[in-house]
């Protein structure tokens, strides 16, 4: 008897899990969402108008398909500024399990979802190209996704002068570059480096001359740290800090692959 | 100074995009590419468990290669073994040499002019550093490709999942010591005990680890099959 029990009891758990992956968003008894991609960016590339106007995206993506009240918090660090502590984007989204759309657990709290230790990172959370929606349920187009349509055949042929029309207007295409303006472990990085578009207000690309066309960070450029929702990318697939951008302008963006979405969690 | 740091700056950023052994580009896009030093195998041997030990894995892994290349490179299967009396354990990072890992295809020109893919890296994979098993690796879905170049089936793929991949391996690429067995009685069992699995997709058992995701309750290849995998293994060039 104790054996049988034994065994159904991981049954049972199983079983209500799955069921609850299975129930959708805002189903009476389903999982509530507590954490999505942007289905669409700000779009004005960097600039969100700080951590206000970004925070104001997800509440607002958030609150046109549920009505149950979360507060929302996009997940991104400020750096420190004169007479301004730092923001790490991990102390900003409270403390977990977070639920997608689906009802499938990203991470169960700060430390699985950053890797806080060589155990947990190694193993990685529950953040893929599956589970990593947005607040409508939609998978974030990745690297070599619908790689033989239209945009894939321009692109190749080097028609890139106007890569932020193609993705706003090309449901499929590629935008798996997620902002985040932070390290590994989900921490801002030192001030002397641009990594959030200068804390998310600005939307200019680098003067041509001095960093025309590099990637990433160097002194007075404009640049963000971006991650992949897909975990496909950058040679190393890290969701949260994977490389920097040209840029800040929308363009920019484009350019390596994103249009200036990001992660939303909910806190309570 | 100045120039110094810009001088600076480009070396690490050099160092951080070249490899210790640059091989070079791939004479064509031929599949597999000639750089290929890494493959999941497209065929189980079907066992089971049993694989013959690590022998006969090895041997599957050369067999493999054989057919659809003549680089004659030494293969050996990405598998641990267990300590037993007399014998030491095996740990199968220690077993496919230092690397850098190239997948059967020839990486394609991105739309920078780069070429995208990196190699897979022993302590990239492995995590060695809290920075690097933070970070990840290159190995994806389309990275862990068959000797063929075919992508190999995961969740949400049409069925059979096959994405369960063979390794018997801690997620540091180290043999198991907590004497449970995690490699099919080091790969003779083709019934009682069980066997550490990867995920060559990334994906399932609520984490991401391509090499150590989750244990299996049987070695026959039914019970193999029911958790979503057919007895595939990694297989690295040591030359």
């Amino acid at each position: 008897m104790t054996k049988t029990r034994i065994f159904i009891f991981p049954f049972l758990l199983a079983a209500t899990a799955s069921s609850l992956a299975l129930a959708q968003h805002g189903m009476e008894g389903g999982t509530p969402m507590t954490f999505f991609v942007t289905s669409k960016p700000i779009g004005d590339g960097g600039n969100l108008g700080g951590l206000v106007g970004a925070d104001g995206h997800c509440q607002a993506l958030a609150e046109n398909v549920s009505a149950d009240g979360r507060t929302w918090h996009a997940y991104l660090s400020t750096q420190a500024r004169p007479g301004t502590f730092a923001v790490n984007a991990r102390d900003r989204i409270g403390t977990g399990p977070w639920y997608n759309f689906d009802g499938v657990t990203i991470a169960r709290d700060v430390a699985h979802l950053h890797g806080d230790t060589i155990e947990l990172a190694r193993l990685g959370n529950n953040l893929t190209k599956r589970t990593g929606l947005t607040e409508k349920g939609q998978i974030v187009p990745g690297l070599n996704d619908y790689k033989n349509s239209e945009v894939a055949a321009r692109a190749a042929a080097g028609a890139r002068g106007n890569e932020f029309e193609y993705t706003v207007s090309t449901p499929y295409s590629n935008r798996h570059e997620v902002l985040t303006g932070s390290q590994l472990d989900g921490r801002a990085y030192p001030p002397d480096l641009d990594y959030t578009c200068d804390n998310w207000t600005n939307n200019q690309d680098p003067d041509p001359e001095q960093n025309g066309g590099r990637m990433g960070a160097f002194a007075n450029k404009p640049n963000v740290q971006i991650g992949f929702p897909d975990r496909n990318g950058g040679g190393n697939g890290s969701w949260n800090s994977s490389h920097g951008t040209r840029g800040c302008s929308q363009m920019a963006l484009a350019m390596t692959h994103g249009v200036g979405m990001y992660y939303c969690f909910a806190i309570n | 100074m100045k120039e110094t740091l810009t001088c600076l700056v480009l070396f690490l950023a050099a160092l951080n995009t070249s490899f210790a052994q640059d091989p070079g580009m791939p004479d064509s896009e031929d599949i597999p590419s000639n750089l290929m030093t890494f493959f999941v195998t497209s065929e189980p041997i079907g066992d089971g468990g049993n694989l013959g030990g690590l022998e006969g894995a090895d041997a599957h892994c050369q067999s493999l290669a054989a057919a659809v290349d003549n680089d004659d490179r030494t293969w050996r299967a990405y598998l641990s073994t267990q300590a037993r009396s007399g014998q030491a354990a095996v740990n199968a990072r220690d077993r496919i040499g230092e690397g850098p890992w190239y997948h059967s295809k020839a990486k394609i020109l991105d739309y920078l002019q780069r070429r995208l893919n990196r190699p897979l890296i022993q302590s990239e994979i492995h995590g060695d550093t809290l920075a690097e098993a933070q970070r990840g690796s290159n190995m994806t879905k389309e990275f862990a490709l068959t000797e063929h170049g075919e992508l190999v089936n995961g969740i949400g793929d049409p069925l059979p999942v096959r994405h369960d991949i063979l390794t018997g391996s801690q997620p540091d690429g180290r043999a198991f010591t907590d004497g449970e067995d995690r490699t099919c009685n080091n790969w003779t069992s083709n019934s009682e005990g069980s066997v550490q699995v990867g995920h060559s997709d990334r994906v399932g058992n609520g984490n991401m680890s391509w090499n150590s995701s989750h244990a299996t309750t049987g070695c026959s290849q039914e019970e193999l099959v029911s958790w979503g995998g057919v007895g595939l293994f990694y297989c690295f060039a040591i030359d």
